[in-house]
């Protein structure tokens, strides 16, 4: 047992053996990238809370209050994950995805929010299948490149891959909800990069994806066969040229691209930050809510965000370069292009140079799957680097 | 490495975004949520001669919308939301909104006077309608109903097609502007300069701050008439009688019996004969400028006859402005012009002796020319007459005589006829300051042979029947009753032809205590002479006095016993009419045939030059001399259907309490 890697050397006695493992996780975790998430967490409480206090009028802390209870869960998913080892929970992969493909298909049942079946209502809470299947998702793919890697990366590897990416990102899409199924692509990318794909496939894979892309957005269409739906390709065409019509698809990147660029250096104040307070900003407490910040706090306040952000990035490279396994290595490494992918479309989005699909900003955007589902992957990181660490003083 | 680039480029763009160009974001962030509005000015008053009210305004509320402040998807849920609430095609509200295109600063108008009970609706479920507002506004009121309906006007939103030819510093899309009569010929004095107000508002459209006016509005000034109201109203009044009258056979059809009441329409023109001031315009029928109040419906300008084309043929087309805009044939009301032309142009050169004043001439039932046959209307005349005389009786021979004589004037004379008639104000446009009005047809040789659609190889000259016809005032002949009263006010006046007009001055709208502060006085154009003889002219008047005081003149059962002297004369004008669908005759056949226009045209008082002002003012009982034209359209003989008319109105003029009912017409002898 002892030589197995990853695994926490534990004493016998119970007692012991928490007291034991407790104190491996706190003398090994990654402190820096614990600081920096934590920093994340309280700044994007405080955005939210700054941002919505107009929203619902008589309950300034409306929004505040659910995001600090998501935060509060989130919390306890982290240290779990943290806890449980990541071969463990290899090992539960079958019974998690089966989970997830089931939910996502309950979800498509449901009564349509706004023209898209996301949610499934819980009374006390609104859950987003499509946020926590990430988790779910990434084991399964890093646990299923990892097997193949044995024999080599080859088709068979990427074709597993791609169905286990592939059923609840179809699920997702036809919610619809393109720009989640976009994040699983990306995860999948980033699972493929981190498990030593040769660059041959990604040159196959590109060029298929490549001509996909054509058959949807032109060649299907004009034979009257619609993939995506007319505002999804309104939205990716128009991000070429958002001034084209202020009023259509691109209104919103719009009125994004005018409160950011409003902010200025310093921000416009919480009570100056006209686009946000009167409307003209829309879903500013979620897809778009780095405008809001952008517009409250001014260069100042997105680019402390961003150096936030950079901090885990590098923290999460860092975990990759000491993952104990290949597995580990791949799961920490489709975390970290994961995390990276969210932010930039997001402040990509909100700033014009990136399409608008729905993608949340992690640890900011209002949204308990949300935050539930990052601060899990941040766990699992942790847990990866207590393990890495601990290989690595034996 | 790949995480280091983008986050590069996120830092670069921000920094572009933020830093360098914030300023500029900044402001569009501000002009956001400042919405600029226009408040159009209250539309200027119409007042008749004597300050009494014929259009202002009343209060009332506009929905408007602001399409461009939302999303495409919520943009087609207010629409869809309007439509139901409001009873509106979407289609229709589409339209306007797509209208508009990308402008910011323009509301659409979704409509006028709207329910007390619906803006509340809209007002509680604001944000179901994003864009949306209610206003206030001003609507036209015309206290008078009908009265002048077709000279005043209406107003409507500007259409883009107009927006084209106006400046666009004083004209926008959604403006009011006049769209006929004097709403649109003045409509740059009435409509006043709109204030400019801003507002702050959410995304909604809900304003978050009281409104800053940075420009008042001027309101309209108000345009006052040459129009008599009383007037008007009396000749609207005759008019409608008299029309009735004809078309209930009360009056002797003239060769038609079965299709008398084929009269449905008319009109009646009142001008002072020294200024071609107009003091009353009446047409018949007419309608409620009242359905062009706020915003139009479709249904209802179908029901007063101004939309579906069957249902206008139905009502006779009341949209027509008979008085000016519709030509008929006038018949023996233009042999005056034939006569002056006749002493003027054929007399000084001694063509003809029996050309002057007191050369005989005899009257006769028939008249040949070319082999073709032409007959006196009255087929017992047969007398000796003078052209007094044959005015007075409305002799035909003797003008169809007049008439092949200018026909065979030698080739390089031209058409002397028409060129008089062209002077006396026939084929051309009167001037008149508020249209529309036509210009009518002189028929020419030069005409004919450009318009002629018959075949090659077939006559398309200018015949001898064409000018003998021309100088009873028929063949292709066509004249509005404006143009006849106009010639007229010539002869009530001894010789000079004025310009219509009808619009005297531009008044600041001020309290009713107060006098009217004059901006603008249009000076009427001074009447021109046209280099007629005065011993042409007098004799032509003597005629015209004879017609309605001589046993044997046309007009003398009407007119001879009326207290102020009247001069005029008859005319009884064929055309040829198809009657609208549901005019069938008493044999159930469509008709389509001749039919008379009836006119009686005229001028009090009429008095010799020489009689002082003193007594010309005792007779006239204090007032200005006028000229007066009534037409009956498929009327029947003038003399017994128009002239009644005339009376009527010319009983209102001179403040006297005679009606035409009270007058033995009778059907003998003096109708033409």
């Amino acid at each position: 047992m002892a030589s197995r890697p990853g695994v926490l050397h534990v004493p016998r006695g119970r007692e012991r053996r928490v007291v034991a493992a407790v104190s491996e996780i706190v003398l090994h975790m990654d402190y820096v990238l614990m600081l920096a998430v934590g920093a994340l967490v309280g700044y994007g409480l405080w955005i939210v809370k700054t941002v919505t206090r107009d929203d619902i009028p008589g309950d300034e802390n409306f929004f505040f209050t659910r995001q600090a209870l998501a935060v509060g869960l989130g919390v306890v998913a982290m240290l779990a994950l943290m806890w449980v080892s990541p071969e463990a929970l290899r090992r539960l992969r079958y019974v998690g995805f089966a989970l997830v493909v089931v939910l996502l298909g309950v979800v498509l049942v449901t009564e349509a929010v706004r023209g898209s079946r996301r949610w499934i209502d819980l009374g006390f809470y609104q859950l987003q299948p499509s946020e926590l299947g990430k988790v779910v998702a990434i084991v399964m793919l890093a646990a299923v490149l990892a097997d193949r890697a044995r024999t080599g990366i080859g088709w068979r590897a990427i074709g597993s891959a791609l169905g286990v990416i592939g059923i609840p990102a179809v699920l997702i899409f036809i919610q619809p909800d393109f720009g989640t199924s976009l994040v699983y692509v990306a995860a999948l990318v980033g699972a493929l990069i981190f498990a030593g794909t040769p660059w041959k496939y990604f040159a196959w894979l590109g060029s298929v994806t490549l001509v996909l892309a054509v058959a949807v957005l032109w060649v299907l269409p004009a034979n009257d066969i619609q993939v995506l739906k007319p505002y999804q390709v309104d939205r990716l065409v128009g991000f070429i040229d958002p001034s084209s019509d202020p009023s259509d698809t691109t209104y919103n990147v719009t009125q994004s691209i005018t409160a950011v660029g409003a902010g200025g250096l310093h921000g416009r104040g919480e009570a100056g930050a006209t686009q946000t307070n009167l409307n003209y900003l829309p879903e500013h407490q979620t897809d778009f809510i780095f405008s809001s910040l952008a517009e409250q706090r001014g260069f100042l306040g997105a680019a402390i965000l961003l150096l936030l952000y950079a901090v885990v990035l590098w923290r999460g490279i860092k975990v990759i370069a000491i993952a104990p396994s290949l597995y580990q290595a791949i799961l920490a490494g489709s975390i970290v292009v994961v995390f990276l992918f969210q932010i930039v479309v997001n402040v990509g989005m909100t700033i014009g140079i990136a399409p608008v699909v729905g993608i949340t900003l992690p640890f900011v955007s209002y949204g308990g799957s949300s935050m539930l589902t990052m601060l899990a992957l941040m766990g699992l990181l942790q847990a990866i680097h207590v393990r890495g660490r601990l290989r690595l003083e034996r | 490495m790949a995480a280091i680039v983008l986050f590069a480029i996120l830092f670069f763009r921000l920094w572009a975004l933020q830093v360098i160009s914030g300023d500029d974001y900044l402001a569009d962030a501000r002009n956001n949520q400042i919405r600029t509005f226009r408040e159009d000015a209250p539309r200027g008053a119409i007042l008749d001669r004597n300050g009494d009210v014929l259009v202002t305004n009343t209060p009332g509320t506009v929905l408007k919308f602001w399409p461009n402040s939302i999303s495409k998807e919520q943009r087609d849920d207010v629409i869809q939301r309007l439509s139901v609430l409001l009873d509106l095609r979407e289609k229709d509200i589409r339209r306007r909104v797509d209208a508009i295109g990308t402008d910011l600063l323009t509301p659409v108008t979704i409509k006028t006077a709207v329910r007390d009970a619906k803006v509340a609706y809209i007002n509680e479920h604001l944000t179901d309608f994003p864009g949306v507002f209610v206003d206030d506004t001003e609507l036209r009121r015309y206290p008078e109903g009908t009265l002048a309906a077709h000279l005043l006007g209406y107003v409507g939103e500007v259409s883009e097609a107009e927006l084209k030819g106006l400046d666009p510093k004083e004209y926008r899309g959604g403006d009011e502007i006049g769209k006929s009569g004097v709403e649109f010929s003045f409509d740059r004095y009435l409509r006043g300069v709109p204030a400019i107000g801003q507002v702050r508002v959410d995304a909604f459209g809900r304003a978050q701050s009281a409104p800053t006016i940075i420009q008042e509005a001027e309101p309209g000034n108000s345009v006052r008439l040459t129009l008599d109201a009383d007037l008007q109203r009396a000749a609207e009044a005759a008019l409608e009688n008299g029309v009735r009258r004809a078309a209930s056979g009360l009056v002797r059809p003239s060769d038609q019996e079965n299709v008398s009441w084929a009269a449905g329409g008319g009109a009646v023109v009142v001008m002072q004969a020294n200024t071609g001031a107009i003091l009353a315009m009446a047409t018949y029928p007419t309608y409620n400028p009242g359905v062009f109040v706020g915003r139009v419906s479709q249904d209802r300008l179908d029901e007063a006859g101004l939309g579906d084309p069957d249902v206008q043929a139905e009502l006779n087309y009341p949209s027509i402005n008979r008085a000016m805009q519709a030509l008929y044939p006038p018949g023996s009301v233009f042999k005056p012009v034939t006569a002056l032309a006749a002493m003027n142009e054929l007399s000084r050169t001694g063509e003809r002796p029996i050309l002057r004043p007191g050369d005989i001439n005899q009257c006769v039932p028939k008249r040949e020319f070319d082999n073709q046959v032409f007959r006196n209307w009255d087929p017992e005349m047969n007398r000796p007459m003078t052209l007094r005389e044959a005015l007075a009786a409305s002799c035909d021979t003797i003008f169809y005589d007049i008439g092949y004589q200018f026909y065979s004037l030698p080739g390089g004379r031209g058409s002397p006829l028409q060129e008089w008639a062209r002077r006396l104000g026939f084929g051309e446009f009167s001037g008149i300051d508020v249209g529309p009005e036509s210009d009518g047809l002189l028929p020419t040789p030069e005409w004919k042979r450009k318009t002629s659609i018959l075949p090659k190889g077939a006559f398309r000259g200018w015949s001898s029947g064409d000018s003998v016809q021309l100088a009873i005032g028929q063949g292709y002949m066509l004249a509005t009753p404006l143009q006849v009263t106009r010639l007229y006010a010539m002869l009530a006046n001894g010789g000079e032809l004025p310009t219509p007009y009808m619009v005297e001055q531009v008044e600041k709208s001020v309290g009713s205590a107060e006098q009217p502060v004059v901006l603008r006085r249009f000076a009427p154009a001074p009447a021109q002479d046209i280099g007629l003889t005065p011993e042409s002219v007098q004799a032509v008047r003597i005629g015209l006095f004879d017609a309605t005081h001589d046993a044997n003149g046309t007009g003398y059962r009407v007119f001879s016993r009326f207290p102020v002297p009247v001069a005029g004369k008859t005319g009884t004008a064929e055309k040829f009419v198809s009657l609208p669908k549901g005019y069938l005759s008493i044999t159930n056949k469509p008709v389509a045939q001749n039919f008379d226009q009836a006119w009686w045209c005229g001028y009090a008082p009429a008095v010799d030059a020489t009689v002082s002002k003193q007594v010309l003012a005792e007779i006239s009982r204090g007032r200005e001399p006028i000229a007066i034209c009534a037409f009956v359209e498929n009327g029947g003989f003038g003399g017994e259907s128009a002239a009644p008319i005339a009376y009527d109105v010319l009983s209102a003029y001179f403040g006297l309490d005679l009606s035409s009912e009270d007058i033995q017409i009778g059907t003998a002898g003096s109708s033409d």
